[in-house]
């Protein structure tokens, strides 16, 4: 589409040609998971980059297309979809950032915002806020909205913590050597996550290093426009992470597409090339031990298993990693593999959504457990945290007691002895 | 939109389904034709089919255009709106009514997407035949009003040859229905199916259709042949035909159209000028036979690769590489025009090179992508609206193309419908006579010309695909077109 | 009724023009459409014959409205092409009329009919006009589909002058088959299998019993299937399709059957006062059927029309109008060809009042 995008804004030439290589043709539609709960142009990617132009034109002021750019879940599902090559996620991000920048948000959604943004990318921050969301929880029917949903996602108690070391050696024949980035939130909320990715890489003589000053990557708050804050927070895994790692292996979806990224959010900054050097070296776990290939078969389990497994969209969508998770799965005896319909839609958990909207994040996870309840299984995998939380979550509400794991956890409980 | 429009519209819709804000408007400006943008005065959402039935008794009682619109697919601006009109958006009636595998038919609401129904039936073995390449979000109902085709047209049809029964309110209100559950369709009496489909939204709407499923084939043969001059390819074509074989699909591409859908899909295409695809479908021993013939007449036919898809994943690769191809083109220029004219098959030769001459005159860049069992040729015109005069020059070597097909005994259009785009070429192709009886008839349904009002018909009040200068309505800021 | 044989268009807006009420005949070979009432001129449209132009590169025919079914036939058998719809009555009808009255025959079940093969005409319509619609080339969606308008509509809203139709490359070789079965259930079970397998057949007719005598068994329903295609692949599809309907359908017998002139038309055989097409989907089929046991009758295209004899037609009106269904006459002296549940009108009604606003095609 022609536009008359005029911006000084660094990232505006991105922004311009993602609007300049959309046709118009619609094929995002389908592949939307907004459109295909509300059914409405503006809530599908062919209509908020039509928003975004317009509002980048000054054709429309920013506030008036607010509530439908707020409402993309930045899942990245268009993009594959897109046959004329628009990066969605370069327009989105870019204009997230300089709206976020100007935006006046009402007071108990600033407070709510500046909470998720102060605790969240800090483990022991939001341990701490974790534990004291216990008292909140108490409090949750008085609460305006905005919190309620911070809450109530909440579990009713933390898991212990559990440091790793700072560096687990290969076992046997060493044949590579990764840092592994042990995330923010899932640090708090799932460490045993960490643990079984340190274990089962060391056990197919994968040297992994864990340092201790490591902290969020920042996707969280890139995620949500805070461009600033998000680099401040990246600059620090610059630092602490080795250098000859041959690669920097992430666990959870989010984190790895955000770190893949970072040559866009660091264009013009003084160490852009050290970001760009950092993030090509990003690769998620399930990826590189499918590449790595597993040095021994897996025992398997001792009985039939049908296995789901939840497609996270920052790995299947942003990442493109669709095949190896499966492949690592469909390499365990005793495991089934079944495909679930629409398995590229978003449960609705991505990134801070599912507090920011409640009840489209609600209705897409009831639709996803919908959908892998109708394949039956006895277990749910996924590769993200965000995921694994929502779909527990659900399943709770449901009354259902189908477990859901980590891919990592998977491969370990299905190693040899 | 005047207090009046909107407290009657109140009646109807819960204020959230109605759309006047423009944030909700402007993404409705279009449909996949760029080329012309039109705001409405409101957008509407219906649930149900009372809904749209009172609507456009509304619409008919208040004198207020209405477009019906689905997924904004069209590729002729079918679905652009009417300024200061309504858009009745219908996709959210997207229920599969019923679907019976024993008698083989679907009954659907406007805003199923054509894909889902075949992906429901899936699990039966059968499919819904008409597939044309935006399949995966266009609509049965957008399809109805403009006899949507595809790839595998030549040898089950288009979107007319499988609609069994319709129930659809026409445009000053009147509910009526037709056909049924025979294959036979409307069987006994006019077929006024036939007449409905492709009316381009100017009848009415359709509230129910009916559609035929069909047993998916036991075998496929997908041959994919690389030449390295477009005339074979098309030749290849003519042979095929003259050798009696009556294959599924026969697609052909060229240099262009392949950089674009392997830049996008990394479709496996071989380098070529041009590429032939050929599919062979039906049961297996059949088949079999059929691709040994095939195969010699491919080999025959000067084409310096070939590939047969050895899987299923391998054939869906080779058909979305095709079906990508006009958005593809996205990547290659700003701007593009799609043609959709239709020549006689044994003139495709004679049509490829006229075309080529034409855009060396014009120093644009034409890619081609072509249905070429049918002669549907997609000329793909590719411009930079950038550059002043650019469009004006695209259209005008479009106007050419189109020309050159009526000349050849063809048609300007063979599937995307006239719509917005193609209106003012229509006395190419009719008399002033048929054009006045098919306007008589247009009236005699819509005598208020609400329905789509402005499309398919050369002049009137919308704003026209004018050759020179700006339109009227252009130069008063009305409408603008990018 | 005065006859007029007319050689031309002009000829025929002459007629049009010059008379209050017209009636278009072709070769008269279905008796029923031409009721002797009313003082209707008759426009006699059987001169008006001959192909126009056949490309059989470009699987396109067009032919004058009056050209027998045979000629055309015959023209395309000789270039190794047929037309799909198999016109119901290739002795004697006429193209024009076959399109007006909509009667394709068993092989329609293959690729589709009239309807899917009719691609535009030239007519003369009920206010003098000569004018066409639809167009010449396999594929075209410009302007409105009035081509598709014309089959069925029995001359009542334009005298149609020339037409175009698709064709395609026929098979160069058949084998029938049929299986018995011993109840109506039975048959129309192993007819929703068989249409809905993956074995592509030319055509899937079914017969009712033939009267037993005293004493004897009765026969059971006669599903007869047809299959074409290559000879060399034809021995191995029948095999595999009979294994299939043993298999998956309870039938009671397997027989080849002759593939003799007669076999694959739907009306051999079938005698009474009047001959009726009747349009159904398979599921109507018992109800129809318990309706009219005592008729001569025949299901084809896999129970999607039924042709039907009876000497009492006002019953078979009645049978219709319960089920809902409708049915046209095309032999027998009767009032008026249509019976049974009545046709659209909201639509058809407008385009009657644009293409012959005097009501003078009766």
């Amino acid at each position: 589409m022609r536009h008359q995008i005029v911006s000084d804004d660094l990232r505006a030439p991105e922004m311009a040609e993602a609007v300049e290589k959309c046709v118009h043709c619609g094929f995002c539609l389908a592949a939307c998971p907004t459109y295909n709960l509300l059914g409405e142009e503006m809530d599908s990617p062919r209509g908020r980059i039509y928003l975004m132009k317009n509002v980048l034109e000054e054709n429309l002021p920013a506030a008036e297309a607010q509530p439908y750019i707020d409402r993309c879940l930045g899942c990245m599902a268009c993009v594959p979809a897109c046959p004329s090559g628009v990066e969605y996620g370069d327009l989105l991000v870019g204009y997230r950032a300089l709206q976020e920048k100007q935006r006046q948000r009402p007071p108990l959604d600033a407070l709510a915002r500046k909470l998720i943004c102060e605790t969240l990318p800090y483990p022991r921050r939001f341990r701490l806020a974790a534990l004291s969301g216990k008292l909140g929880k108490a409090l949750l029917p008085v609460l305006p909205d905005a919190f309620a949903s911070m809450l109530s996602l909440l579990p009713d108690k933390l898991p212990p913590a559990r440091p790793l070391p700072a560096v687990l050696p290969a076992q046997g024949e060493r044949r590579g050597k990764v840092a592994l980035l042990l995330g923010c939130v899932q640090q708090v909320l799932a460490p045993e996550i960490s643990h079984a990715a340190a274990q089962v890489l060391a056990r197919n003589g994968v040297e992994v290093h864990m340092p201790r000053q490591q902290g969020c990557c920042g996707s969280i708050l890139l995620h949500v426009g805070e461009e600033e804050q998000a680099r401040d927070i990246a600059r620090r895994n610059f630092g602490c992470i080795p250098a000859d790692v041959d690669a920097i292996i992430t666990t959870a979806a989010g984190c790895g597409s955000g770190m893949k990224d970072y040559e866009l959010l660091f264009k013009g900054q003084a160490d852009a090339a050290r970001a760009a050097a950092f993030s090509h070296r990003v690769i998620d776990f399930s990826a590189y031990l499918a590449r790595l290939g597993l040095r021994e078969t897996t025992a398997g389990f001792s009985s039939q298993r049908r296995v789901v497994y939840q497609d996270a969209c920052h790995l299947l969508h942003a990442q493109s990693h669709q095949s190896e998770p499966r492949a690592l799965l469909n390499g365990i005896a005793n495991l089934r593999l079944v495909e679930i319909a629409d398995a590229g839609m978003c449960c609705g958990s991505a990134g801070t959504y599912n507090i920011d909207q409640p009840e489209i994040a609600a209705e897409l996870s009831r639709r996803k457990v919908a959908s892998i309840l109708a394949a039956e299984p006895d277990l749910v995998v996924s590769g993200n945290i965000g995921c694994i939380t929502q779909l527990r979550q659900e399943f709770a509400r449901q009354n259902l007691t189908l477990p859901v794991a980590h891919i990592a956890e998977v491969l370990l409980q299905a190693a040899p002895a | 939109m005047n207090r009046a429009i909107y407290d009657a519209l109140e009646t109807i819709y819960p204020a959230e389904r109605i759309l006047m804000r423009d944030a909700q408007l402007l993404p409705y400006e279009s449909d996949a034709l760029t080329a012309f943008n039109t705001k409405p005065g409101a957008v509407v959402i219906p649930l149900n089919e009372d809904e749209i039935i009172a609507t456009v008794r509304l619409c008919h009682e208040l004198d207020l255009p209405f477009v019906a619109r689905g997924s904004g697919t069209s590729l002729s601006g079918g679905s652009l709106p009417i300024a200061d009109g309504l858009v009745i958006g219908l996709n959210r009636l997207n229920r599969i009514k019923r679907l019976d595998p024993r008698q083989r038919i679907a009954v659907v609401e406007p805003g199923v997407v054509n894909l889902h129904i075949s992906q429901a039936a899936q699990p039966y073995g059968l499919y819904y035949a008409p597939d044309p390449s935006s399949q995966s979000i266009c609509t049965i109902g957008g399809n109805i009003a403009f006899n949507s085709g595809g790839a595998h047209c030549l040898k089950y049809g288009m979107t007319s040859n499988h609609v069994l029964g319709l129930k659809v309110v026409l445009a000053d209100g009147a509910v009526t229905e037709f056909g049924g559950e025979s294959l036979e369709g409307v069987g006994i009496g006019p077929d006024v199916i036939g007449l409905f489909i492709g009316s381009e939204g100017l009848f009415g709407i359709a509230l129910e259709i009916t559609v035929r499923l069909m047993p998916q084939p036991e075998r496929y043969r997908t041959v994919l042949a690389a030449y390295d001059d477009l005339g074979c390819a098309g030749d290849a074509v003519s042979m095929v035909v003259a050798s009696g074989l009556l294959p599924g699909a026969m697609e052909i591409m060229d240099r262009l159209a392949i950089k674009a859908a392997e830049a996008s899909v990394n479709a496996g295409y071989p380098d070529a000028e041009a590429l032939l695809i050929v599919e062979l479908e039906g049961e297996a021993p059949q088949v079999e036979a059929e691709f040994e013939q095939l195969n010699g007449i491919i080999a025959e036919s000067g084409a310096f690769e070939t590939r047969v898809a050895q899987s299923e994943e391998e054939r869906a690769r080779i058909w979305k590489g095709r079906k990508s191809a006009f958005s593809a083109v996205g990547r290659l220029s700003p701007d593009y025009i799609v043609q959709d004219g239709v020549v006689p098959r044994s003139r495709l030769g004679e049509a490829l090179l006229e075309i080529n001459a034409l855009k060396q005159n014009y120093g644009l860049d034409v890619a081609n992508v072509f249905h070429a069992g049918d002669g549907n040729l997609h000329p793909l015109i590719l411009y930079d609206g950038r550059e002043p005069g650019a469009l004006r020059k695209a259209e005008q070597l479009a106007g050419e193309i189109l020309a050159l097909c009526v000349a050849l005994g063809g048609s300007i259009t063979g599937e995307h419908g006239i719509g917005m785009e193609k209106r003012d070429y229509m006395p190419a192709m009719f008399s002033e006579e048929e054009l006045d009886i098919m306007q008589a008839l247009r009236r005699a349904i819509d005598p208020k010309e609400i329905a789509n009002r402005g499309k398919m018909f050369p002049g009137g009040e919308a704003p026209a695909l004018a050759l020179q200068g700006m339109h009227p309505l252009e130069q008063q800021g009305v409408i603008s077109r990018e | 009724m005065t006859a007029n044989t007319l050689r031309g268009t002009s000829e025929i807006q002459d007629c049009v023009r010059s008379n209050e009420r017209v009636h278009v005949v072709g070769n008269g070979s279905k008796s029923a459409l031409h009721p002797q009432s009313g003082g209707a001129a008759l426009a006699d449209v059987s001169a008006l014959s001959g192909i126009v132009e056949y490309q059989p590169s470009e699987y396109t025919v067009t032919v004058r409205a009056g050209t027998p079914v045979a000629e055309i036939a015959a023209a395309l058998a000789e270039q190794g092409q047929y037309l799909p719809f198999d016109p119901l009555l290739p002795d004697c009808a006429t193209i024009g009329g076959t399109v007006a009255s909509n009667l394709s025959g068993s092989r329609r079940y293959r690729y589709g009919g009239l309807r899917d093969f009719i691609l535009g005409a030239a007519v003369v319509d009920g206010a003098g006009r000569a004018f066409r619609v639809g167009g010449k080339v396999v594929k075209n969606s410009a302007g409105f589909d009035l081509s598709k308008f014309l089959v069925g509509s029995l001359g009542q809203y334009a005298i149609m002058t020339e037409l175009t139709f698709k064709v395609f490359p026929d098979v160069p070789r058949f084998r029938s088959l049929s299986f018995r079965y011993e109840q109506l259930d039975a048959a129309l079970d192993a007819i929703a299998t068989i249409s809905g397998s993956a074995y592509e057949l030319d055509a899937l007719d079914l017969l009712p019993p033939p009267p037993a005598n005293k004493g004897e068994q009765a026969q059971g329903w006669a599903l007869m299937a047809r299959l074409g295609g290559f000879a060399e692949t034809l021995p191995q599809r029948a095999e595999r399709f009979v294994e299939s309907v043993k298999r998956e359908t309870a039938t009671m017998e397997v027989r080849e059957l002759d593939e003799a002139d007669e076999l694959w038309n739907p009306l051999a055989g079938l005698r009474g006062a009047a001959v009726v097409k009747v349009v159904l989907s398979p599921r109507q089929v018992p109800a129809l059927d318990a309706a009219i046991k005592r008729s001569q009758r025949r299901y084809g295209v896999g129970g999607n029309v039924a042709w039907v004899a009876t000497d009492d037609l006002a019953a078979l009106e009645r049978a219709l109008l319960d089920a809902g269904l409708r049915g046209l006459c095309l032999l027998g002296a009767v009032e008026r060809p249509i019976i049974g549940a009545p046709v659209e009108r909201q639509l058809s009604a407008r385009v009657k009042q644009v293409l012959d606003p005097q009501r003078k095609l009766v």
